[in-house]
């Protein structure tokens, strides 16, 4: 490989056999438009790709648009994504392909000819306004795909009201043909004699992203699934109790309408089961099935939801504490059981489930409507496009990934994210997306920004000396507003007060359709500020920002209510109260809309380097992301060498070792010129901002001081294995924990002999202290009690536990594990094991171990050699003093809490700075190097570019009021303003200024002003009272 | 508390008096109350609607000055809500404004108005229930103290 | 309701101008004698005859309802009475759908020569329907006309129209695509689309008034639940009905 400069640090041989450097292709083909492909594409065109999505379905969405909300936060699943599908949507730099499949692929790593077909939609999607008439009229009923069958679309459809692009398209499939739907058509974008179409796309990188498909449930007989009526798919469900799916949110069952009181959720239907195939654990279906039951709950309030569970497979961050609100809040029910068969009564469609219970008992129950946990599995569509373009899958169709390289394809230039490498939930899969898009970036680093174009604004209106006209838009938000707050008579109101000229309500506001109409009110009515009352500003403030500016207006004409988060929300069942509330909350924006001004942002230069704080897997990986894109890292350890945790790992659940790895990955990192590495470093001090952050550092016995310059942080601070007081731990030697045991068995330590182990799962996780689950330490303990028996297959093991949490691919090894004869015995709360040092038959000092046994039903003894305590993992102390530096928070369990669980695992609300690896919560390998991998991407949207432009909301000096006190000066916390001795003033130096009005609020002479928050702006909205 | 016992703390004070319902404004910071505030609507937890938000960059940037406009204008209870001491979005924009709001709550109470209808609170971003359990307790506090009357225009 | 021994049906005769109507001037001309049972309505083609006049005819208490054409190939109008076959076809399948006897709606071909036949026709068909008794016999009138009215308004449907005049350009020349639908997949379609729009149809008659829950709504039409439930999907959708209560477990629709 060509190397010099920038470039010199590419080291991965897999790309250095690739494309040479100069003919690398700056362009990304993302297939697959889920929540995942756009992250991934987002991310890409933010740091100066070309990006072109290649969807199988007719717009980009896919299964999270539709679902209707998300744990643990119970967000709206449209809400959140709704932004980002328009953001891709109206992005400059990535094209969508709709209705199309990869055809073939030629040319290697850097430089791909990729050949895609476009099915013919036989609707021009330019000159479809989304009008819908034509689905008005269209005569033939063709099944509504996108809310799963319960419903009936046309033959001209589009897929859901939000959908971006908003096209419809005509079902070859069903259409007769007759015509009609040219005729309703008055935007002429009816065209029968449309063609396939095929496209040759060139780019230097491929992600896939395709997802992976529900299982069908019909196969497992026993459930009913197709033959009755009220039997339906978790997909289903979340659809029912979608309020733009069939029954507007009301939970009624399909058979008759009727609401269903008693309602059965079965959890592993197609997962956890060899008969089918598919022995994994779909990772997401306990989470999705207590969220189910929960909202059901929540739109239902006499709805009995019942849970029917192996284990409770709720490993993620704050998923535990969803599980307890849902036990004790909404009175879910959950039985542990695998049940048997579902079966119908004719007369009134009700269904009866046979179990057996957990004292072996067979019940039966009857319930009104039955909710199958679907898993996830490949389909025949996947296998064909990892057949076109050559890349291995594993045993069940997942794509092959290694461990080390989890987005790493076997083939390379080619990189998978989400579901498709196995199943995953939103958060990972938006990591794992980010992560890919790095690994893209790496790839074509030296082609950044060669095939974009910018975006060009029309030319600011000047409404200098017009007097404010304001337009309202109220969003319904489905009934997650309108079902609590009397959103027309808000309309109404908002009509009658001064200035606002026009107001109307609309479903959801964000959806790309509204914003067009948008556009089309501010030129109908001259519109020159415009209010949305919706949600909250904190996540929908920019699209709507960007949506006036697009008509010419400046981004900051524009104000928002907050009707849903701080009203409908939480005045549920106030709904007149919540109301009155609604109209103030309008008629305070329209009081600050009047008295809005367009505002400039500053521009910023941006330190195109990144500090990574932690030199454990994530830090480095991280590191080596940056590295590979060409930015410089100043790399900080806090103990004498780099590794971290994964020092005491050494090895995995496959048996294969991760020295290697670990030291390979430190080689990496130490030769790489782009790194510099501080060891037993402390960080002393952060100031600056996004893109101009100074950090001062003190390194090594005698502190030695050393400050750097850098554009972003990356905080990759880790985990410690806890420090168990219990068991007689620290006591006896013979207790040990987790990672002490792997120590000795990699050491070889372990005698040959065989032994008696006792492992106890959930040491420091789960409990009052430390309420969350650790994540890995089922997956640890099936591990080393696996290894246990490769040294002695005579050594007896067992496994004490409270659920069995081995997601995802790892539940492999539970079963492996229980072939190989390991004892698995589950506890609770109530019935903690006992360790006890006594005296055994033979005289000698022996562990006992007294633990009940729910499937004997009585309490058992077991003698052990060694206790071994799967000890959680809890956060380093120092997380506190750098998230106070950093401005950043933390979450209760003392981790780095992220901008928004779902969509932004990675980021902060503080721009500039983001979190990855065990920092962020508990995770395993792959995902940790995922997320350092995403952290990499997020930080080089901003690296990548030569400046940024900053918030314009920044203190103004009026020089004719100021007496040049120096008050201000002493307020402000980022000595952004100066006294001009001269002419004795105060200046703000608006590069520095972050926009908080400190100054502003002291002022005496009332001189120094905040734009956007105005003096006036404010008192307006006081008055308005 | 629990949401469950807020709930039936708001249920308390509707049934107390049907007639008066006071008027409660905040001033959250965009970073930290306010963010709080969204998230005990995420978390679907109720508190009582008597509270109208005017979004802040910092509690810092609330002049004593809007304050008494408010009392002025009819409302009768006031919420000043930042980040916790050492969280502030603008390092100690918080601190300015607590020392602030002392003096001011000395002055007011020395021409008359009592002190509980000038509140000052710290909510994370992370503490929603936090919130909504200000918010019942400040409004259950402007009740008991009833309609403001001094400072009130025309009055 | 006067017993059936003494009954004597109504029927509603639609007649072609160039031909039916000659051939009945013809009959009269001969004086050929037949019952005096049908009153006529004179159109300028069998092919003028709207599915929905047929049932207007049923709604205003007629006991039987004939259409008489020209024979195929005679038409003056060219293709008049192939349109009427084909849209007497659909209505013939709906009338049997809402259990109303098919044989109570006659389509024929009389032409300006057949005074004669035209005579015999009338007696047949009367005769026919007296057999079949009145329209109402054995049901409650209310629930007859719901259905008739249901009916006519399917036919009434803009896109019931299209396919209705579509049809033969469809099955016989080719669609938008070029390609000629069979006659099967034609009439699945069609039948269907009409039985959906007369479901939907009876349910908003339904709800007018009282608010039902969909199983009270299938009770009453004798349709599948499961139907119901779809079409005040679409409905609800449609901004046509909504959920007025809840009682018990049961969202009840209205009108709106």
């Amino acid at each position: 490989m060509g190397v010099k400069g920038k470039e010199s640090t590419i080291v991965d041989p897999k790309i250095a056999a690739s494309t040479p450097v100069s003919s690398r292709i700056g362009a990304v083909l993302v297939v697959g438009g889920g929540v995942g492909g756009v992250q991934a594409a987002l991310d890409l065109a933010e740091s100066g790709f070309k990006v072109y999505i290649v969807d199988s379905t007719s717009s980009i969405g896919g299964v999270m648009a539709q679902l209707d909300k998300t744990f643990p936060t119970n967000d709206c699943s449209m809400c959140i994504l709704s932004p980002k599908l328009v953001e891709c949507g109206r992005h400059l730099n990535i094209e969508i392909l709709t209705c199309s499949e990869i055809e073939g692929i030629t040319g290697k790593a850097g430089d791909f000819k990729v050949t895609v077909k476009q099915r013919p939609k036989y609707i021009d999607v330019e000159k479809c306004t989304g009008c819908s008439e034509c689905a008005k009229y269209c005569p033939v009923d063709a099944i509504d795909v996108f809310n799963e069958g319960l419903s009936e679309r046309a033959a001209v459809y589009v897929k859901y009201p939000q959908a971006v692009p908003l096209a419809y398209m005509i079902d070859r499939d069903v259409c007769i043909g007759c015509g009609l739907c040219e005729s309703m058509c008055l935007a002429d974008a009816i065209h029968y004699d449309d063609q396939e179409g095929e496209r040759e796309l060139n780019v230097g990188a491929i992600i896939l992203a395709p997802g992976l498909e529900e299982f069908d449930a019909s196969i497992k007989s026993e459930y009913g699934y197709g033959k009755f009526r009220n039997v339906i798919t978790s997909i289903e469900f979340e659809r029912i109790l979608s309020a733009s799916g069939p029954f507007r949110g009301r939970v009624q069952r399909p058979s008759d309408g009727e609401i269903p009181r008693r309602i059965a959720f079965i959890q592993c239907v197609g997962s956890r089961d060899t008969t089918c195939g598919n022995s994994y654990c779909s990772s997401v279906c306990c989470m999705y099935a207590t969220k189910e039951a929960v909202i059901a709950k929540e739109h239902q309030k006499d709805v009995e939801p019942t849970i029917f569970y192996i284990d409770m497979r709720s490993y993620g961050k704050d998923f535990d504490k969803y599980i307890e609100r849902a036990k004790e809040e909404y009175g879910v029910r959950f039985i542990r059981c695998r049940v048997s068969s579902v079966s119908e009564d004719p007369e009134t469609k009700n269904l009866r489930i046979r179990y057996e219970n957990e004292e072996g008992k067979i019940v039966e129950e009857e319930f009104d409507l039955v909710v199958l946990s679907v898993g996830f599995e490949s389909s025949e569509g996947i296998r064909e496009l990892a057949y076109r373009l050559d890349i291995e899958l594993d045993e069940y169709g997942f794509c092959k990934t290694p461990i080390f390289h989890p987005l790493e394809t076997s083939k390379p230039g080619i990189f998978v994210c989400g579901a498709f490498s196995s199943p995953k939930d939103i958060p990972e899969t938006v990591m794992q997306a980010s992560g890919a898009a790095a690994c893209a970036e790496g790839l074509l680093s030296p082609s950044r920004g060669t095939l974009i174009k910018s975006k060009e604004y029309p030319g600011e209106r000047t409404i200098r000396g017009q007097p404010p006209r304001i337009g309202v838009f109220v969003c319904h938000c489905g009934i997650n507003i309108g079902g609590v707050v009397d959103v027309p008579n808000v309309v109404e109101y908002a009509r009658t007060l001064p200035h606002v000229v026009y107001s109307e309500a609309n479903l959801y506001t964000c959806s790309s359709d509204t914003q067009k109409l948008i556009k089309e009110k501010i030129e109908e009515y001259d519109l020159n500020r415009v209010i949305v009352a919706s949600c909250t500003p904190r996540t929908h403030e920019p699209l709507f920002q960007e949506t006036i500016r697009e008509s010419g207006l400046n981004r900051y004409l524009f104000e928002m209510a907050n009707i849903r988060d701080q009203c409908s929300w939480v005045h549920m069942h106030e709904p007149e109260a919540a109301t009155e509330k609604a109209r103030d909350l309008v008629r305070m924006a329209v009081a600050k809309a009047s008295k809005l001004e367009p505002l400039e942002r500053l521009s910023l230069s941006v330190i195109p380097r990144g500090l990574v704080v932690g030199g454990g897997l994530a830090g480095m990986t991280s590191a080596l992301a940056l590295a590979e894109q060409g930015f410089q890292v100043y790399l900080v350890e806090k103990e004498k060498e780099l590794g971290g945790f994964l020092r005491h790992i050494h090895y995995l659940l496959d048996g294969s070792e991760t020295k290697k790895h670990l030291e390979d990955l430190i080689e990496k990192v130490q030769s790489n010129k782009m790194i510099e590495i501080f060891l037993e470093a402390k960080i002393e001090e952060i100031s600056g901002y996004v893109g101009n952050f100074k950090t001062a550092i003190a390194i090594g016995e005698d502190r030695e001081k050393r400050e750097v310059e850098h554009g972003v942080v990356l905080v990759a601070t880790g985990g410690e294995e806890y420090h168990p007081d219990q068991h007689l731990y620290g006591k006896d030697p013979r207790v040990l924990t987790q990672l002490e045991l792997e120590e000795r068995l990699s050491s070889k330590k372990f005698s040959g002999e065989p032994q008696n182990v006792v492992m106890i799962q959930c040491i420091g996780s789960r409990d009052d202290t430390h309420p969350y689950c650790s994540r890995m330490c089922c997956s640890e303990a099936v591990k080393n009690a696996l290894k246990l028996k490769e040294v002695n297959p005579k050594s007896e093991v067992f496994i004490l536990y409270r659920d069995i949490r081995t997601y995802g691919i790892a539940e492999k090894y539970y079963l492996k594990a229980r072939e190989e004869g390991v004892t698995f015995i589950r506890y609770n709360d109530t019935n903690e094991p006992r360790v006890v040092e006594q005296t055994s038959d033979e005289g000698g000092k022996v562990l006992a171990i007294t633990v009940f046994d729910p499937t004997l039903g009585e309490e058992i003894l077991i003698e052990a050699d060694f206790v071994v305590l799967s000890a959680g993992v809890v956060p380093p102390k120092a997380n506190e003093s750098l998230a106070k530096m950093l401005k950043v928070p933390l979450n209760e369990d003392g981790f780095f809490l992220e901008a928004h669980v779902k969509l932004r695992p990675v980021d902060f609300s503080t721009e500039g700075v983001f979190v990855c690896g065990m920092a962020h919560a508990p995770k395993s390998i792959e995902e940790s190097i995922s997320q350092a991998r995403a952290a990499a991407s997020r930080a080089s949207t901003i690296l990548a570019r030569d400046a940024i432009e900053a918030e314009g909301v920044t203190a103004d000096v009026n020089d004719r009021r100021c007496n040049g006190c120096g008050l201000c000066v002493l307020v402000c916390a980022y000595n952004a303003i100066e006294i001009d001795e001269e002419k004795k003033v105060a200046v703000v130096n608006t590069a520095l200024c972050k926009g908080c009005g400190a100054c502003t609020a002291t002022c005496r002479p009332a001189a120094i002003d905040l734009r956007g928050f105005t003096n006036e702006q404010l008192v307006s909205v006081i008055n308005s009272f | 508390m629990t949401s469950v016992e807020i709930k039936s703390e708001s249920k308390k004070i509707e049934d107390m008096d049907k007639e008066w319902e006071p008027k409660v404004l905040a001033f959250l910071c965009n970073w930290c109350s306010y963010a709080g505030a969204d998230l005990a609507g995420i978390g679907r937890i109720q508190y009582p609607p008597n509270i109208r938000v005017i979004r802040v960059p910092c509690s810092g940037r609330v002049n004593p000055f809007f304050l008494i406009k408010s009392l002025q204008c009819g409302i009768d209870g006031i919420l000043v809500s930042g980040c916790h001491p050492g969280e502030c979005h603008y390092v100690s924009g918080n601190l300015v404004a607590r020392r602030r709001f002392a003096v001011l709550k000395s002055l007011m109470e020395y021409i008359g108005i009592e002190p509980g209808r000038l509140n000052f609170s710290w909510v994370s971003a992370a503490e929603g229930e936090k919130f909504s359990r200000v918010v019942s307790e400040v409004v259950k506090e402007v009740k008991a103290l009833g309609p403001v009357k001094r400072l009130v225009k025309g009055e | 309701m006067a017993p059936t021994e003494e009954f004597e049906p109504r029927i509603l005769g639609f007649l072609c101008n160039w031909c039916s109507y000659a051939g009945a001037d013809l009959a009269g001309v001969s004086r050929f004698q037949y019952p005096t049972n049908v009153r006529i309505i004179r159109v300028m083609c069998s092919g003028r005859v709207d599915p929905t006049l047929v049932f207007e005819g049923f709604i205003n208490g007629m006991d039987g309802v004939m259409v008489l054409g020209c024979h195929p190939g005679d038409c003056h109008y060219l293709t008049g009475n192939y349109y009427a076959e084909r849209r007497m076809k659909s209505v013939k399948s709906i009338l049997e759908y809402i259990g109303v006897e098919p044989d109570r709606l006659l389509l024929d071909w009389v032409s300006a020569a057949e005074g004669e036949r035209y005579a015999a026709m009338v007696k047949g068909f009367t005769e026919k329907i007296r057999g079949l008794g009145p329209l109402d016999k054995e049901k409650p009138v209310e629930e007859l006309m719901q259905k008739l009215i249901a009916a006519r308004e399917a036919f009434a449907q803009h896109r019931t129209r299209w396919l209705v005049g579509k049809e033969k350009e469809m099955v016989e020349e080719g669609n938008v695509f070029g390609d000629k639908v069979s006659q099967e997949e034609f009439d699945k379609v069609m039948i269907g689309s009409l039985r959906k729009e007369y479901v939907t149809n009876r349910i908003l008659l339904s709800v007018k008034d009282d608010a039902l829950s969909a199983r009270e709504i299938a009770n009453r039409l004798g349709v599948p639940s499961k139907d119901v439930v779809r079409s005040l999907i679409n409905l609800e959708r449609d901004g046509s009905v909504a959920v007025a209560e809840v009682s018990d477990s049961s969202p009840k629709y209205r009108r709106i």
